[in-house]
């Protein structure tokens, strides 16, 4: 047995309590689903479940299609290729990301719908005098759903397909020349089926987002699992219901996790390679240059350029009518649950990431496992999943408090901030686990023996050894996490406490009161959270790209 | 068959390669022999077509592949290329890696893959990955495929420094025979002089992008033509010398050379298994044994000079001589040169 913290018997007790704990919500969705006095399964069959899955269907074939198309062709020309402004658009790619889906899609909605500032121009110029004159595609539908969340999810794919065409070894594609075949011939055949892990990873993760999306599909009222569980729990609040859609959901995104498992699993075995030399890079000049910068301009300006520039402007153009005590008090409210979140999913993910690295036992990394799945869960799944049993404990206190002392408990648990941060924990505790594992894994257990055997106690070895080398990858844990509870929309809006509303939930109620305008402070302010880290992955990606060096 | 004039590479400043020469027979093996960073590999990618020159051209068969620009793109020059990763295809099979260059029908080219693994000896590998297999033979296979479509002329960048000893000296053994079995000239890149020396028909020593000598490995060996040559290939001590009544004045006595060569000779290089040591009266001894280590074939034995320059020889391991013996030192054969580092001549006493 290693020398150890702390005796480790805690150790295993204490990771394994975490995990079931966050196993919670599945159990509760599963006993729920079960529960159901009628036969609903068959109703949501004969009823929604049609629409919901042709739309899923749809979204998913459409945003698969454009990710994978924005994605890889960006991927492959930065990688790739050499034009002028390649280096800026490099970085630039990625600025999209900041923007979560329902806020872009609010500005679009507000650029383009009838009273909008585009079709207004439009009539103005052309003389027509309403709707009937004129054609115009209408954004709140399915095909602009698709179009939103490919421009906001692209840069997944983009991103990982760029790092592996960066890490094939460049002698791969020399050796295939070299046995006869032309450079158009060696991608097709070697460069591409080498990346195609990664690009299954990047459309993965995108479908994962895809299928928990709820802010864009409710604003463009597209009819599908996440707004369907919203509403059969808020609209009747049918817990069986909205617990088996609910479980539908989580089937459609079991195929991507599992698709996305195996292809980082492949991925290993592809790059193997000890020499990196880094491609030499085709020059494209003339029209061709043209077209590539044009190409990767597209969604680095509609994907974040242009909203980005809208939101200022009517930031600024609403200014005097903003009200800035509601603004400050929902900042406040967003930094609180951002910084609670973020400080105790970096302690816990840290622990647990101990833990599982000091305990032998399997039940121990199953459960781990279990954890590390959550960040796969949609937010109204989450929510449900932690609603249903807290509800249960607050009115079984309740009945008793009233049955033994007369008076009403109340929602002690439910009612409180303290399940939005349970709820965060659940869907984000992944992030802050998969960086501290990953920190951890840097350090070797030789280090620690050569600590220990330089004479430093095992308290000593924490301090001077684990701290100081795992301090980045905490502080990029935390702030992921909390970044993402900034962002986060439909858990908060399903489980926020009377009176209580974040930066997000009070944009996403203008947006559905139709004041988009008056939304764009909020919406800004999310936004620049969100860039912190797409600065933080620029940061990590000029690290670790090969050197463009030639061995002589 | 390929001749390359006056071939240049620079890399912004960087002179990589610099005003080389260079001609290969049909069926020659011809190594590139030079340190880290001398431009050898360079020089190979030259040639592969890899690289556009910057001045100077590559010829094959009296016909231009290089110039300016690559005028015969590396893919249509049938030659084969042996990287030093490997650079096995890790999506394809063994088999499939060693298809991948063939041209024909599917028995074709079935057969061709057959004929190579038996060729390697290690047809049982067909269906497995390259990842599954080991570092020899992984290089057995880059080799299988790199001969599949008939190369005319086989490229080999430090294919094995990889490996770690015993099986590059098997695998250096097993792959010449092969290549010469197939009777397929072959370029072989490597910093490893004894790679060198045991691969080939011909050495090019390389320096600094630019060509020292063309000899065969004992040329190259034995008439060093500077001294940086004589010490990067084997071991060399290298003395300080005087012409002094019509003799050479070296730390271990004089030295009868003709007069013209004596006067310009500034630097005596002497290998260690030619160097004499042996016992002798208190009058006739000039040096002190300082250290004595043995290691199996051979001692290297480090003795001090009278006027202590320290040098090393290299005895017969049944040799007697202890730590502060005194001894008599002689050379059986020693090369002169001038004192810009160049080789003058050399001399056997015998």
């Amino acid at each position: 047995m290693k020398p150890s913290f702390l005796s480790f018997g805690s150790w295993n007790l204490f990771t394994f309590l975490l995990a079931l704990l966050f196993a919670l919500p599945f159990l509760s969705l599963l006993l729920t689903a079960a529960s159901g006095a009628e036969n609903i399964w068959g109703h949501l069959l004969q009823t929604v479940m049609p629409g919901y899955l042709k739309n899923t269907l749809w979204l998913m074939l459409g945003v698969g299609s454009g990710t994978l198309l924005l994605g890889v062709s960006a991927g492959w020309l930065i990688s790739m290729s050499e034009f002028p402004g390649r280096k800026i658009l490099e970085w630039a790619l990625l600025l999209p990301l900041a923007f979560p889906g329902y806020i872009i899609a609010m500005v679009y909605v507000e650029l383009l719908e009838y009273s909008g500032p585009l079709q207004t121009q439009l009539r103005q110029w052309f003389g027509w005098l309403n709707y009937q004159d004129y054609w115009f595609p209408q954004i709140t539908s399915l095909g602009g759903a698709v179009l939103m969340l490919s421009l906001v999810l692209y840069p997944y794919v983009y991103l990982l397909t760029r790092t592996a065409f960066l890490q094939q070894s460049a002698t791969l594609l020399e050796a295939s020349r070299m046995l006869g075949k032309s450079a158009g011939y060696s991608f097709l055949q070697i460069a591409l089926p080498l990346a195609r892990p990664a690009i299954v990873v990047g459309v993965s993760l995108a479908m994962m987002e895809t299928l928990a999306d709820f802010g864009t599909m409710q604003l463009f009222a597209v009819q599908t699992f996440t707004t369907g569980i919203y509403h059969t729990w808020f609209g009747s609040y049918n817990a069986p219901g909205a617990a088996q859609l609910s479980l539908s959901l989580l089937m459609f995104i079991s195929v991507f996790i599992m698709l996305e498992r195996y292809s980082r699993k492949k991925q290993r075995f592809h790059a193997q390679s000890s020499v990196q030399t880094a491609h030499p890079r085709y020059r494209l000049a003339g029209i061709k240059a043209f077209f590539a910068l044009i190409f990767c301009l597209f969604p680095v300006i509609f994907g974040f350029a242009l909203p980005a520039a809208l939101l200022i402007q009517w930031a600024i153009e609403s200014w005097r009518g903003v009200m800035l005590e509601r603004f400050f008090s929902d900042a406040g409210n967003s930094l609180l649950l951002a910084a609670i979140t973020a400080f105790l999913g970096v302690s816990l993910g840290l622990l647990m990431a101990f833990g599982s690295r000091l305990s032998k036992h399997r039940r121990v990394h199953w459960a781990v496992r279990l954890v590390s799945l959550g960040y796969a869960l949609p937010g109204p799944v989450v929510a449900l999943g932690v609603l249903l049993p807290f509800a249960w404990f607050d009115r079984t206190i309740n009945n008793w408090a009233e049955a033994t002392f007369g008076f009403s408990s109340g929602y002690l648990l439910s009612g409180t901030i303290f399940i939005l941060v349970f709820a965060y924990l659940v869907r984000f505790l992944a992030l802050a686990y998969g960086s501290a594992e990953s920190g951890l894994g840097r350090i070797t257990t030789a280090m620690e023996d050569a600590s220990r055997s330089l004479g430093k106690n095992s308290w000593q070895t924490l301090k001077r050894i684990h701290l100081p080398l795992l301090s980045s990858s905490m502080l990029t844990a935390g702030l992921l996490v909390f970044v993402d509870v900034m962002k986060e929309l439909p858990a908060t809006l399903m489980l926020q406490p009377f009176n209580f509303s974040t930066l997000a939930t009070r944009a996403y109620g203008y947006a559905t009161e139709e004041l988009l305008k008056e939304a764009s402070l909020w919406c800004l302010t999310i936004v620049l959270v969100g860039l912190f880290p797409v600065i933080l992955l620029n940061r990590q990606l000029r690290k670790s790209a090969p050197q463009n060096y030639q061995d002589i | 068959m390929i001749e390359c004039r006056n071939l240049s590479k620079s890399y912004g400043t960087l002179e990589a390669v610099s005003d080389f020469n260079l001609s290969l027979e049909e069926h020659e093996f011809l190594s590139i022999l030079g340190p880290s960073g001398c431009g050898k590999s360079t020089l190979l990618r030259l040639i592969a077509g890899l690289e556009v020159p910057s001045q100077g051209r590559v010829f094959l068969q009296q016909r231009e592949i290089s110039a300016e620009k690559i005028i015969l793109p590396p893919e249509r020059r049938n030659f084969g290329m042996i990287f030093q990763d490997f650079a096995l295809f890790p999506h394809l099979s063994v088999a499939s890696n060693i298809a991948y260059g063939v041209t024909g029908t599917r028995s074709e080219k079935q057969k061709r893959v057959r004929e190579l693994l038996e060729l390697v000896s290690l047809p049982h590998l067909a269906a497995k990955m390259p990842h599954q297999i080991s570092g020899g033979e992984q290089q057995r296979i880059a080799v299988a495929r790199a001969l599949a479509p008939w190369p005319r002329l086989i490229l080999m960048d430090e294919p094995f420094s990889n490996l770690d000893y015993q099986l590059r000296l098997q695998l250096r053994s097993d792959i010449h025979d092969i290549l010469k079995h197939e009777g397929v000239a072959t370029i072989l890149v490597t910093h490893d002089q004894v790679e060198a020396i045991t691969f080939s028909d011909r050495v090019l020593l390389m320096h600094n992008g630019k060509l020292v000598q063309d000899g065969t490995p004992t040329e190259i060996y034995q008439q060093p033509q500077t001294l940086w040559a004589s010490s990067f290939v084997g071991e060399a001590n290298h003395l300080t010398v005087e012409w002094q009544d019509k003799a050479l004045k070296t730390p271990f006595g004089r030295l009868n050379v003709p007069a013209e060569i004596g006067k310009q000779t500034r630097i005596l290089m002497v290998r260690p298994e030619d160097f004499r040591l042996e016992s002798a009266t208190s009058e006739e001894t000039n040096a002190t044994v300082k250290t004595v280590d043995f290691s199996g074939s051979v001692q290297i034995i480090r003795v001090e000079l009278t006027g202590g320059v320290m040098i090393q020889v290299s005895c017969s391991p049944h040799s007697v001589h202890l730590a502060q013996d005194s001894v008599k030192i002689s050379a059986e054969r020693f090369l002169c040169f001038n004192n810009s580092g160049h080789s003058l001549e050399g001399f056997s006493t015998k």
